[in-house]
C-alpha cells in the first residue's frame, strides 16, 4: 500500500507531467501531450522508490545489450546451438528411417497393433458388463462350446458336433479332442459343465440369456448334456455367447486383470483404458493357430487421435472409424483399404408409447413418414443401411421393412393435421439422447420435424443420464439410442422396458418363435412379429449402423462384420509395403 | 506479474488524479450545499454534461489509436450483425441437406456447409447474437457482484469486511469451469450456465483487482470529512467510492467480455454451455472440430471469429484503461 510519501510523489509527477517543458527523467508514466504511449520502457517501469528508479536509470544507460538484442558473441553461440539442433534432429530421422527400412524389409510383421474406441474397464469376462470385453476376449483368450462365425451363425467350438432331442430339450455336444487351456491344463467335459453350472448358479453376466435351462451334466469326458424346462431355439446362439465359455475350473488367476483360456491367444498386459497386449498361445490345441504372434490393442477416447494413430504408422487398424473421419484414407487407396461391415446396431428413435403426446399412434406415425432415412445415411457419409424394423439384417427374422413407412412428408402432415396439430399450432416434443451420438442426428431431426408441425427440443445428456431419465424412469418424449445388441428381440415382448410397448400378438408370436422347432419356422414368426412391431411404430428405426474399418494396405484376415462384438484376431497378419 | 506491477502502478497513479478531482468536485459541491436548490439542480445537469463529455472524450481518444480504431470497429460490427441476424440469415437456420455435408465455400453457402449441411455462415451470423448476449450479461452480473462485494469488503465493519476478504479469496481459487460444471448438473446446457459461472467468477475477480483502491478512497480524509457531515454508507458509496474505482472496474469488464466469448466456446464444446440448436460459435467450433483433419476451413470460420472478438475485446479494455486514466490523460481532466 502506498504511503503517503508516496503520495506526495504522485501529486508532484502529475504537477510535473502537465509542465510539457519538464517531461522525462522523473516519475512519471505519462504520455506526451497528444496522449499517444510512445515513452521510453525506463519510464514506465518507473516507481515511486528512488533506489529502484536509480537501476532503471542504470539499466537503460549502460543497457547495449537491450538495445542491440544479441552482441556478437551471442549471435554465434545462438548459430552453433541452432546447428547441433538440426543435426541431432536429422541423425535421429535417418536412424528412424533406416530402422524402419529394416523391418520393412522383414515379409511379414510379427506385431500388429489395432486401433479400437472403447476400452474395457477390467478383465472379468464372468461379470463386467459391455461388449468391448467380449470384443477382446471371446474367441481369442475364451473359446465357448460353440462359436459364431461373421454371419452371426453358429459354428463348432469346442464342440465338433451336436444333436437335440425331439421335443427339443436335450443337447448333446461332442467335444474335440486333446484340448488344453493356454497354462497347459487339460480341458474336457468337467469344464463345459462346470462353467455353465457356475454362471446359473451364481447369475454371471448374460445368464438370463440362457432361459429355460435345468441342467448341464458331463457325461464323459468329451460329451456334455444341456437339459432344458422347455424347448429354447436360441440356445446354440445364445452358447456362442458369453453363457457358453469355458473356464479352467482348476487356475487360480485375478479375474479381472488376467485371463486363463482355451483361445489362440493369451492376454500379456492389460492396462486400464489403455491398450491390451495379445501373444500367441503356442500351446493352441486347435488348428487354427494364431499367425501373428503379438497383437496390441489400443483405445482411442478421442477420434482425431486415434486417425492420427493410423497416420503415423502407431497402428494398422483403425475400427470403428467415423465415414467422414475415413476420408482420406479413402482416397488415399495406395497406402489404405476402407470397407464397412454389418453389425446389428440399430439407432432407435424410441417414440414413448405412453407419453402425453405420442401414445397417439398417428403422431408416431407421422414422425415416420416425415424421417427421410436416406438423407440422415447420406450426411453419415452413405456406408450405413436404412432399416424400417427392429431386426437387423444379420439376426434372425430380418425382413427389408423400410416400405411400410416410406418418406412421405404430405402424409406425415396429414397425419398430425388429424391429430390436431400443424406448423402454426405446432407440437412440443422432447428428444433425449446421449452426448456421445454427436449433435448431429438431433439438428437434422429437428429440422425434419418442423415442417409437419412438431417443434422438436433436442436435450443432450450424460449417458448416465439417459439411463436414469429413460431407461429406468421412461420419462421422456423421444430418445435416441445405438441398440447393438444380437438376437435382442425380446425387448419388444417387455412391458416394463422404456418403449413402454405392449401387444399380446407380438407376445405370442414371440414366444411361439422362441418355442419352435427348427430354424426357419423360428424364423417366420419372428419376422412376423417384427413386422406387427413396425406397424404399431412404437419407434422409428433410423438406420443399420455399419461400423466402418480402415486398415493399411498390406492387413489381411481382419474381420469386417460385426467387429465391435466380435473379433476373432488369429488369421490377421500384417505384410508392410516395400519401398 | 509484470503485468499486475504495472497496473498496481498505474491505479495508484489515477488514483491521486481523481483524488485531486474530487477534491475540487468536494470544494464545490460545498460551496452548493450552502446554495438554495436549483443550483444543486443545475450542479446536476452540469454533472451529467460532463460524464456525456468525458464519454465522448474516451471514446474520440480510442478511435484516434490504431488498435482501438480495430477494437471499436470488430465490436460495432459485432452489435449490428447480431441485429441483423434477427431478421436475415442468408440462408435459413433450420435447412438441413444431408446430401450437401461439408460443402465448399459457394456462391449460395458463402463459407460452406457444416456436418448436417446448413449454412455456416447463417450460423456464425445467429451466433453473433447468443455471444452478444452472453458476454454482456455475464458483464453486467459480474459488474453487480463486484461492486457489491467490493462494498462489503470496505465495510467499516471489520468483521464483515475481514470475513468478505477471506470468502473472495477462497472462492477466486475455484476455476470458473468448475463453477459451470456444478451449475450444469441441475440446470443442464444452457447459455445461463455460461453467464452464471462466467459472472460469478469474474465478479470475484473484480471485486479482488479493484479492492485496493475502494479501500484507499474508503480510508481517505475526504470520505472522512463526508462521514463527518453525517454522510451514509450508501451515499460515500456512490460519490466517493464507486467513481475511484469505475476506471478499473470498466476494464475488468471489458476483458471479462472477451474471456466470457472464450468460456463460451470452451464450454459449449465440453456440452455444458449452450444447448443444441441455439445457434453460438462456440457450437459451430464444436461441431467443426470433430473433423478438423478433413475439413480444416471449416473450424477455421468459428475459431477466427472468436480469436477477432475476443482480441478486440482484450484490446478495448487496455486502451479503455489507457484513455480513462484521468493522470495520462489531460482532455479528461479539462472537463
Amino acid at each position: 500500500m502506498p504511503t503517503n510519501s508516496g503520495a506526495y510523489d504522485e501529486n508532484d509527477a502529475t504537477r510535473q507531467t502537465a509542465d510539457p517543458a519538464d517531461g522525462i527523467g522523473h516519475v512519471v508514466t505519462s504520455p506526451t501531450a497528444n496522449g499517444s504511449r510512445d515513452v521510453p520502457d525506463a519510464q514506465n517501469a518507473a516507481s515511486t522508490d528512488e533506489t529502484l528508479n536509480a537501476h532503471v536509470k542504470k539499466r537503460a544507460v549502460g543497457g547495449k545489450r537491450a538495445a542491440n538484442g544479441l552482441t556478437k558473441k551471442g549471435w554465434i553461440w545462438a548459430i552453433a546451438a541452432m546447428v547441433v539442433v538440426v543435426a541431432l534432429i536429422s541423425v535421429f530421422l535417418v536412424i528412424r528411417q533406416k530402422a524402419e527400412i529394416v523391418t520393412d524389409r522383414a515379409h511379414q510383421a510379427d506385431s500388429v497393433s489395432i486401433g479400437l474406441k472403447l476400452a474395457p474397464t477390467n478383465l472379468d469376462i464372468r461379470n463386467q458388463s459391455g461388449t468391448s470385453l467380449d470384443q477382446v476376449l471371446v474367441g481369442n483368450v475364451y473359446e465357448g462350446i460353440v462359436a459364431r462365425d461373421s454371419h452371426n451363425n453358429v459354428v463348432p467350438g469346442l464342440a465338433k458336433s451336436w444333436e437335440k432331442s425331439a421335443d427339443g430339450t436335450i443337447y448333446t455336444f461332442h467335444l474335440n479332442d486333446n484340448m488344453t487351456f493356454s497354462n497347459g491344463d487339460k480341458l474336457d467335459a468337467e469344464d463345459v459343465a462346470w462353467s455353465i453350472n457356475e454362471l446359473m448358479v451364481n447369475h454371471y453376466h448374460s445368464s438370463e440369456l440362457l432361459m429355460n435351462f435345468k441342467s448341464a451334466i458331463a457325461a464323459d469326458t468329451d460329451t456334455v448334456k444341456i437339459e432344458l424346462t422347455a424347448p429354447y431355439s436360441d440356445l446354440l446362439w445364445v452358447l456362442a455367447c458369453r453363457p457358453g465359455l469355458v473356464l479352467d475350473r482348476n487356475a487360480e488367476y485375478d479375474i479381472k486383470t488376467q485371463a486363463v483360456g482355451s483361445g489362440p491367444y493369451t492376454v500379456a498386459k492389460f492396462v486400464p483404458n489403455d491398450s491390451i497386449t495379445l501373444k500367441a498361445n503356442p500351446h493352441y490345441w486347435g488348428g487354427g493357430k494364431a499367425i501373428t504372434q503379438t497383437v496390441v490393442l489400443r483405445y482411442f477416447a478421442d477420434d482425431n487421435a486415434a486417425v492420427n494413430a493410423l497416420k503415423s504408422g502407431d497402428v494398422q487398424v483403425l475400427a470403428p472409424v467415423s465415414e467422414n473421419l475415413a476420408g482420406p484414407f479413402e482416397k488415399d487407396n495406395e497406402h489404405y483399404r476402407v470397407a464397412a461391415g454389418d453389425g446389428t446396431d440399430k439407432f432407435v428413435l424410441a417414440m414413448n408409447s405412453k407419453g402425453a403426446a405420442t401414445s397417439d399412434i398417428r403422431v408416431r406415425r407421422a414422425i415416420r413418414h416425415a424421417i427421410d432415412h436416406k438423407q440422415l445415411i447420406a450426411s453419415r457419409g452413405g456406408a450405413d443401411k436404412p432399416l424400417g424394423g427392429p431386426i437387423a439384417s444379420l439376426d434372425p427374422g430380418y425382413e427389408d421393412l423400410t416400405g411400410l413407412y416410406p418418406h412421405d412428408v404430405d402424409e406425415a402432415r396429414e397425419l398430425m393435421k388429424e391429430a390436431g396439430y400443424t406448423t402454426e399450432n405446432p407440437l412440443e416434443l422432447r428428444l433425449t439422447y446421449a452426448n456421445t451420438y454427436g449433435t448431429e442426428l438431433g439438428d437434422q431431426l429437428r429440422s425434419q420435424l418442423k415442417p409437419i408441425g412438431i417443434n422438436l427440443k433436442v436435450n443432450m445428456v450424460e449417458f448416465s443420464t439417459w439411463l436414469q431419465d429413460v431407461l429406468k424412469n421412461k420419462d421422456y418424449d423421444l430418445s435416441l439410442v445405438d441398440h447393438n445388441e444380437s438376437h435382442d428381440f425380446s425387448q419388444w415382448t417387455d412391458d416394463q422396458y422404456y418403449y413402454n410397448y405392449s401387444n399380446e400378438k407380438v407376445k405370442n408370436y414371440y414366444r411361439q418363435a422362441m418355442a419352435a422347432s427348427d430354424d426357419s419356422q423360428r424364423d417366420a414368426l419372428l419376422s412376423k412379429a417384427a413386422r406387427q412391431v413396425s406397424e404399431d411404430a412404437p419407434a422409428d428405426w433410423l438406420f443399420n449402423y455399419r461400423i466402418t474399418t480402415a486398415m493399411k494396405t498390406g492387413v489381411t484376415g481382419f474381420p469386417l462384420n460385426l467387429n465391435q462384438t466380435l473379433l476373432p484376431l488369429r488369421d490377421v497378419t500384417y505384410v508392410p509395403a516395400q519401398r | 506479474m509484470m503485468m499486475r506491477n504495472d497496473s498496481h502502478n498505474r491505479a495508484e497513479e489515477y488514483q491521486t488524479g481523481t483524488d485531486l478531482s474530487d477534491m475540487r468536485q468536494g470544494a464545490v459541491s460545498s460551496v452548493e450545499r450552502s446554495a438554495n436548490q436549483p443550483s444543486k439542480r443545475a450542479a446536476k445537469d452540469r454533472e451529467n454534461v460532463a460524464l456525456g463529455r468525458g464519454f465522448a472524450v474516451v471514446l474520440r481518444l480510442i478511435w484516434k489509436r490504431g488498435e482501438g480504431k480495430f477494437a471499436l470497429t470488430v465490436m460495432t460490427s459485432w452489435v449490428a450483425i447480431s441485429l441483423i441476424s434477427l431478421f436475415w440469415t442468408p440462408q435459413s437456420l433450420w435447412k438441413t441437406d444431408g446430401y450437401q455435408v461439408w460443402a465448399k465455400p459457394s456462391a449460395t453457402q458463402w463459407l460452406g456447409t457444416d456436418g448436417i449441411g446448413a449454412d455456416v455462415f447463417s450460423w456464425l451470423m445467429a451466433g453473433a447474437r447468443t455471444d452478444l448476449f452472453i458476454a454482456v450479461a455475464s458483464v453486467i452480473f459480474a459488474g453487480i457482484l463486484g461492486v457489491l462485494l467490493i462494498s462489503i469488503m470496505v465495510s467499516r465493519n471489520s468483521a464483515l469486511s475481514n470475513g468478505s476478504v477471506v470468502a473472495v479469496d477462497a472462492l477466486i481459487s475455484i476455476p470458473t469451469i468448475l463453477i459451470a460444471l456444478i451449475l450444469a448438473v441441475p440446470m443442464g446446457a444452457s447459455v445461463m450456465v455460461v453467464v452464471l459461472a462466467c459472472g460469478i467468477g469474474y465478479g470475484l475477480n473484480l471485486a479482488r483487482v479493484a479492492r485496493p483502491e475502494a479501500l484507499l478512497a474508503a480510508n481517505s480524509d475526504y470520505v472522512g470529512s463526508a462521514l463527518s457531515y453525517g454522510a451514509s454508507g450508501f451515499s460515500v458509496m456512490l460519490h466517493h467510492i464507486l467513481p475511484n474505482v469505475m476506471p478499473t472496474v470498466m476494464v475488468q469488464l471489458s476483458l471479462s467480455a472477451g474471456t466470457a466469448v472464450l468460456a463460451e466456446s470452451g464450454l459449449t464444446y465440453l456440452g455444458i454451455g449452450v444447448p443444441s440448436g441455439v445457434p453460438s460459435w462456440g457450437h459451430s467450433l464444436a461441431t467443426s472440430v470433430k473433423l478438423i483433419d478433413v475439413y480444416p476451413l471449416s473450424a477455421l470460420w468459428p475459431g477466427l471469429i472468436v480469436t477477432i472478438v475476443a482480441v478486440a475485446l482484450n484490446i478495448f479494455g487496455d486502451v479503455l484503461r489507457d484513455t480513462t486514466d484521468p493522470s495520462s490523460n489531460p482532455e479528461l481532466r479539462r472537463s
